[in-house]
Order: structure tokens, then sequence, then C-alpha cells
């Protein structure tokens, strides 16, 4: 199989994944006053920070698969993403998406070692599924990468059009712009092996309002 | 064939999944509450809610006091509340799964759509049978208009009838609307001040509950498309739908 169908496959917002209940925290930035003028910002400033996290995250978790199979240990990345993602709020919202990815993973492809190496967790979130995963199905870390960025861009730009509402074309260039920082992203991460590799880069700003989300009735979307 | 067997003891049957959908107000929420009511002695239940904004249902419950708090799961939908019950409903399944993870004894987890309009219906990948819910506020003819939920959901309820001489409404007739409009299939007319409707309601249920255990319940879909209307589909798809997976 072409790595680049699975690549889409995975990057297609039509997967069973309940991609529509998230907004990359897009929802408690605009109720906190994030204008649509804004929002390409707020993508390259996640692509900076905790999106640069989650590329690292599922790049390692690749790499473990790939020297260790079915005995890599997750676990210990899964502490490291988890002390670089200060939020329980995202935290939590992230384990919900791994749980989601997983099910889906156990159905179709449930033989390969990652997937095996992933029973051995309780609740990865969704960058660890997704890098064991990416690895069962051949795809190379750099493709991972940016398949982390892209999807990141894409839901928070989704939610965009549901939030504050404008032309489709506008929010669909806001993504052709944000490609060039997907692949600095990813080449920043691209080449990682180790847990104790992974950047440590989250956003505060982000964080809180993620955390102040969850804690509101009336909303939207998940995280 | 449906898997409606608990992957831990196979012999035991998982819960009943029993979606709640129809229009805005139409008394959704308020009918679960009432089962809660109903039910709680002799069964062990639990809710999921989908709102469009997200937990207004979930609240309304927990305030009404009528089943542990924690057994009350809100969905956030992202504002697709078709999606959540009808194409991806990844995150209805997964809050059903908790609940009866964390409640192995549960009877029944009853899971409300989040009000949108007529054509929403839930599939059958995500409950076992469905309710559809219209009022008598909502107008006499709605019943005759028809549609996915209310020609084929499993049950048609048709609530608030004690409201009927208010809002100019014929309930005889909207219920005999109701019934042309859905073959065979049930149709209760209810208001919580009607005893007798409220038990035709338990007695419903009790009855899927018990093909469920039996294990011979074949969830349908009520389709998000108008039947065929060459008289050949009807009836058809009730009790021997073709292969569906779980
Ligand atoms: N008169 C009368 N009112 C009822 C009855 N059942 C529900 N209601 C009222 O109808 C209103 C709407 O009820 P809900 O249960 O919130 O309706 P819902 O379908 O859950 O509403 P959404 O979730 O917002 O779509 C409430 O004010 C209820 O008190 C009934 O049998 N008779
Ligand atoms: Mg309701």
């Amino acid at each position: 199989m072409h790595p680049d169908l699975l690549l889409m496959l995975l990057a297609d917002a039509r997967l069973p994944v309940a991609g529509h209940t998230q907004s990359g925290s897009l929802e408690p930035a605009v109720v906190r006053g994030l204008g649509a003028a804004e929002v390409p910002a707020y993508l390259r400033l996640r692509l900076r920070t905790v999106v640069t996290v989650d590329a690292g995250t599922a790049v390692v978790a690749r790499a473990l698969v790939d020297s260790h199979g079915a005995a890599a240990g997750l676990g210990v990345l899964d502490r490291a993403w988890a002390a670089r993602t200060s939020s329980p709020a995202l935290r939590d919202a992230a384990r919900g998406q791994g749980r989601a990815l997983l099910r889906l993973t156990e159905r179709l492809w449930p033989q390969g070692p990652g997937a095996t190496a992933l029973r051995a967790v309780e609740s990865p979130p969704r960058a660890v599924v997704l890098g064991a995963l990416a690895c069962d199905l051949g795809l190379p870390g750099p493709a991972l990468a940016r398949l982390v960025g892209y999807d990141d861009v894409q839901t928070v730009c989704a939610a965009a059009l549901k939030l504050v509402p404008l032309d489709p074309a506008v929010v669909t260039g806001w993504v052709r712009d944000a490609l060039p920082r997907i692949e600095e992203m990813a080449e920043s991460v691209a080449g990682l092996s180790e847990p104790d590799q992974v950047p440590a880069t989250g956003a505060p700003q982000i964080e809180v309002w993620a955390q102040a989300h969850a804690h509101t009735t009336r909303r939207l979307f998940r995280a | 064939m449906p898997d409606h067997a608990d992957p831990v003891d196979p012999t035991r049957r998982r819960p009943l999944r029993l979606g709640i959908c129809g229009p805005v107000g139409t008394g959704k929420s308020s009918l679960i509450a009432l089962l809660c009511r109903e039910l709680a002695g002799s069964l062990e239940l639990a809710v999921v809610t989908n709102d469009i904004y997200t937990d207004e249902d979930a609240r309304f419950l927990r305030s009404a006091g009528v089943l542990e708090v924690d057994r009350i799961r809100a969905v956030e939908t992202g504002a697709c509340p078709h999606t959540a019950i009808r194409d991806d409903i990844t995150a209805n399944l997964m809050a059903a799964e908790e609940l009866e993870g964390t409640y192995p004894f549960l009877d029944v987890v009853m899971i409300e759509s989040g009000g949108d309009n007529l054509t929403a219906t839930f599939s059958p990948a995500l409950v076992d049978a469905q309710v559809f819910v219209l009022d008598v506020a909502g107008g006499g003819d709605v019943a005759r208009k028809g549609g996915p939920g209310i020609e084929r959901a499993d049950l048609l309820v048709v609530n608030k009838t004690d409201l009927a001489p208010y809002v100019g409404v014929d309930v005889v007739q909207m219920l005999a609307d109701a019934r042309s409009a859905r073959d065979e299939r049930p149709v209760v007319g209810l208001s919580r001040t009607d005893r007798d409707s409220i038990d035709q309601l338990t007695a419903w249920l009790a009855d899927v509950l018990a093909t469920h255990r039996a294990g011979t319940l074949v969830p349908v879909d009520p389709g998000p498309m108008a039947a065929h209307g060459d008289g050949v589909g009807h009836g058809h798809g009730h009790g021997h739908a073709g292969a569906h997976q779980h």
C-alpha cells in the first residue's frame, strides 16, 4: 500500500474519530476575544508550541515501535508528553481523542506491533496512538509530523467556520498559508527518537484557556 | 448480526441502548426523566446527552434529581448534532461504553439527541431502538407530514396531550395520522399528567428490553431518506433488517 493513501485516510476529516468535537482550543480563545483576523496567528502560535509537542511525541512513538516492536515502552513517552502538556483539560481531551483512534485501530489494524504496544498503556493520548499506528502502517516520520501539523490547522480552521463564520475560501487560504509553517515544524521534530527529546514547548495561554473551557457550560466543542 | 454480547462475560448482554430524538422542546429530556422516575426502582439506568450547547440537557436531568449525577454524561457535538448520532458516532459510543464500564450492571443507556429538526435519527450502530418525540404544540399536521423518525422510529411519542385544548389540536386525529404514517409501528399519545399513557410507554420499553435480552432485537435504521412510495418496501426492514455491523 502506498503510504500516501494511508496518509490521506488518516488526514481525512471523515475518519470516524470524533474530530468534529474538537476546536484546537479556538472556542475558548474566541470566547476571550480572539477575532477572526487573528486566527492565522493563532495557527502559527499552535504550530510553534502545543503542536510541536504533539508532533514530537508522535514521531518518537513511531521511532520506539520501529526499533522495539511490540515491546516498545510507550508508557515513558506517555509520561514525557504529559509532563509537557500541563493543562489537565488538554490532557483529558487528548486522551479522549486517543481512545477514539485506538477504537478504530483495534477494528481496522489490530495486528501490528504498534497496536500491541499500545495495549500496555492506559489511555494514551492521540499523539502516542497516532505515532504507533503510523509505524504499523509504514508511514515515515516526516510524513507523520506533517500529518499532526496539518490536522491541527484544519481542526482550528473547521471550528473557525462554525464559531466566526466567514467565506470558506478565506479559511482555506489560511490553511494554505500555514503549510510552510507546518513543514518547518515537521522538520524540527522529524528526527527525534527518544522520549526526553520531545520538545517542552507548551503555550501557557492556550493551556489556561483550555482549562477554563472544560469548566464552562454551553460549550460547543470538547476542547 | 449485531453483537449484543458483553465482551467480558458473553453470557451477559450489554445494556439496551435507547435513542431519544425529535425536534427542540418536544419533551425528550422530560421523557427520560419520566422513565427514570418510573423505572429507577426496577432497572439500572444511565443517560448520555448531546446538545448543541453541550450540557443543557445533562444539567436539566441532574437538577431533576432522578438519577445519580455521575450516570448522566454529556457529549460535545461541535455544532454537528446530526453527525454525532449518525455518521461519526464515536463520541457517543465512547460515552456509552464508559458508562457501561463504570456501571457493569446497567439495564438501559438512554441517549438524547441534540434537539434539532425533523430529519435527525440515530444510526442503528449506536442505538438498539429509538423513540421519536413530537408534541401537540408543534401543530396537528406534523405527524401527517411524516419524515424518517415519524414514520420509522421504533416508537413515536406524541407528547403533551394535556395541552391539546389550549393549542387547538385534535389529539385523536393527530394520533390517527401518526398511525397511518407508520404502518404497524407503535404510537403513544403521552402526557406526564396521564397515568395510562405513562403505563403504555413503560410497557413498550419493557417489551423492547425483553427482545433485546432474548437476543432477537435487530436495530432498524429509520433512514434519512423518504421511504419508496411503491408500497413494496412497506413493513420491510422491521425485524429483519439486513447485514449491519457493530
Ligand atoms: N404540558 C406539558 N408539558 C410538558 C410535558 N412534557 C414536557 N413538557 C414541557 O416541555 C418543555 C420542553 O421539555 P424538554 O424535556 O426540555 O424538551 P426537550 O425535547 O428535551 O428539549 P431540547 O433538549 O431543548 O430539544 C418543558 O417546559 C417541559 O416541562 C407534558 O407532558 N405536558
Ligand atoms: Mg432536552
